[in-house]
């Protein structure tokens, strides 16, 4: 009996760890779940507000302005300055640098296009509204319309490029032009589109249930996907194909930027949003139907506000050099971490919290690491962008 | 499911009610009473996608056939105790019929849907719930 209980034993330890490392079975409702994380990549972006959104004419002016030092006040920084191609479209520092330090993590953009609310505090309701607010912003590029304007009309290119964009060569209204510039800019940015990854090969995979090709995915990565979809409901606002549902949220990082001053996330992005003559409800939009202005036109600006920000997506997070909209978290790791660890009582809710300690054991925590990293892929080479007027 | 048939079409053959337009098109929606109301409703489009902006379309009756008034609609989510990041606008057509604009489900889950309908000095508030995925 001893013999046969010690033997008993024996196995349920032997099988135990090797459970804790099998590649999970889905159900039927798990399969539901992943399969709304694709597929991808999805359909081209058209932004309806923006009217060379999707024309070649207006990406190639965007990606000639997009990397032209001369849209920053001094000349001496453009966009690409702080979204760097090569470092996934942001500039691996915790936080941007303007011409002065600033006090967010410059946001990556890839598949920015895709989003309806824009900055980490979403007082962009456009991706054009949102270009223009760094190159007016003194803090940044510290231009203004009248030497934007004066550029598109002087240079001889960028003219070019513009009357191919636009149809008409530039005008004297310099607002106009910011504008225009912007949208231009809006446009290039739409085509940043992240690569398909190991992921989405496992989630076509199991959606059309293929056992082989579901195989060649880590059976760490799938317990970590699994965990994100079920336990550790982070699915919730990590929602869709760019796992984000492009709202807003508090996860318990600290409101101060420094002693007595706080950042009010989307509070005060609301405010910015509502003042700004270039949102959608103003005469910049060029959709005459109204729809793409429905969200601006219903959007509330609420209490619960206050130190919320943007839910990021997460395809090519493993490759951030920092996490959470100020850069205070330094590693994948540590971002797993902190959902595991954060305190309750930062949290104010009534109800169940989406946010809450997660008390993730270290397997957990690695198959949860190995899933998000499973969401990077090495984007191919970029080729130099056509010369505008040959 | 049965049961709850029998009871709609028990009130469906009130005679006040059987003047209430229930089909707001497209042969889909769903219908909500009490004593007093019964509302039909629809998404407009007609499936409700996470995060994505849909509007409804109501047609309010009461049981003694007066006109009545949509006054409010909202959404929270019960469980995490929040509500919608928007502010639905109401817009009145005729005969009873209304469009609520600028609704947004923001994340998958359980929704409970409140309808504030008013007749006279009277307002009372029906609920559905949608569970979104």
């Amino acid at each position: 009996m001893r013999r046969a209980l010690l033997l008993a034993g024996l196995l349920a330890a032997l099988v135990a760890p090797a459970a804790a490392q099998a590649p999970p079975n889905w159900s039927e409702d798990e399969i539901r779940a992943v399969g709304r994380h694709g597929p991808w990549p999805p359909p081209a972006v058209r932004d309806p507000s923006n009217r060379v959104s999707g024309t070649p004419a207006g990406i190639a002016l965007g990606e000639h302005l997009f990397n032209d030092p001369r849209l920053s006040g001094d000349g001496r920084m453009s966009c690409a300055t702080c979204h760097q191609a090569g470092r996934d479209w942001s500039d691996g520092q915790p936080k941007g640098i303007g011409t002065v330090p600033l006090d967010r993590r410059t946001p990556s953009l890839w598949n920015v296009g895709y989003g309806h609310w824009f900055g980490w505090d979403g007082a962009g309701d456009s991706l054009w509204a949102q270009s223009i607010r760094p190159i007016v912003d003194p803090r940044e590029m510290a231009n203004a319309a009248a030497r934007v304007g004066r550029l598109l009309r002087e240079d001889g290119q960028l003219a070019c490029g513009y009357r191919r964009a636009f149809g008409v060569s530039p005008g004297a209204d310099d607002e106009q032009l910011l504008v225009d510039a912007a949208k231009a800019l809006a446009a290039f940015q739409e085509t940043l589109v992240s690569p398909r990854t190991a992921f989405d090969d496992f989630r076509d995979a199991l959606v059309g249930g293929d056992r082989q090709a579901m195989a060649r995915y880590g059976a760490s990565e799938q317990r970590g996907l699994r965990f994100f979809v079920e336990a550790g409901n982070c699915s919730t606002c990590h929602f869709g194909p760019r796992f984000t549902n492009g709202e807003f949220g508090d996860v318990g990082i600290p409101f101060f930027v420094r002693p007595g001053e706080v950042d009010s996330g989307r509070l005060g992005g609301l405010a910015r949003l509502f003042d700004s003559p270039f949102n959608l409800l103003g005469r910049y939009n060029d959709d005459t139907t109204g729809a793409s202005a429905r969200r601006t036109r219903h959007v509330q600006r609420l209490h619960a506000n206050f130190g919320e920000f943007r839910v990021p997506g997460l395809r090519q997070v493993g490759r951030a050099g920092a996490y959470m909209h100020n850069g205070s978290v330094g590693t994948l790791e540590e971002v797993v971490r902190h959902y595991s660890e954060v305190s309750p009582d930062r949290l104010h809710s009534d109800g169940t919290p989406l946010v809450r300690p997660l008390g993730m054991s270290p397997q957990q925590s690695t198959d949860l690491v190995a899933f998000l990293r499973s969401l990077d892929a090495e984007p191919p080479p970029r080729p130099a962008p056509p010369p505008l007027c040959p | 499911m049965k049961l709850g048939a029998a009871i709609f079409t028990f009130l469906f053959a009130t005679a006040a009610w059987a003047n209430c337009p229930l089909d707001l098109g497209r042969g889909t929606g769903w219908v909500v009473f009490s004593a007093h109301y019964m509302i039909a409703f629809r998404p407009d489009p007609p499936r409700i996608e996470v995060g994505e902006p849909f509007a409804l379309l109501l047609n309010v009756c009461t049981k003694s056939g007066r006109p009545a008034e949509l006054v409010g609609i909202n959404a929270e989510m019960p469980e995490h105790r929040h509500g919608m990041n928007y502010r639905p606008g109401i817009v009145p057509g005729v005969d009873g019929r209304y469009r609520a604009e600028g609704l947004v489900f923001h994340m998958p889950g359980r929704w409970e849907l409140s309808i504030d309908v008013r007749d006279g000095e009277e307002t009372e508030r029906l609920t559905h719930d949608f569970i979104v995925k």
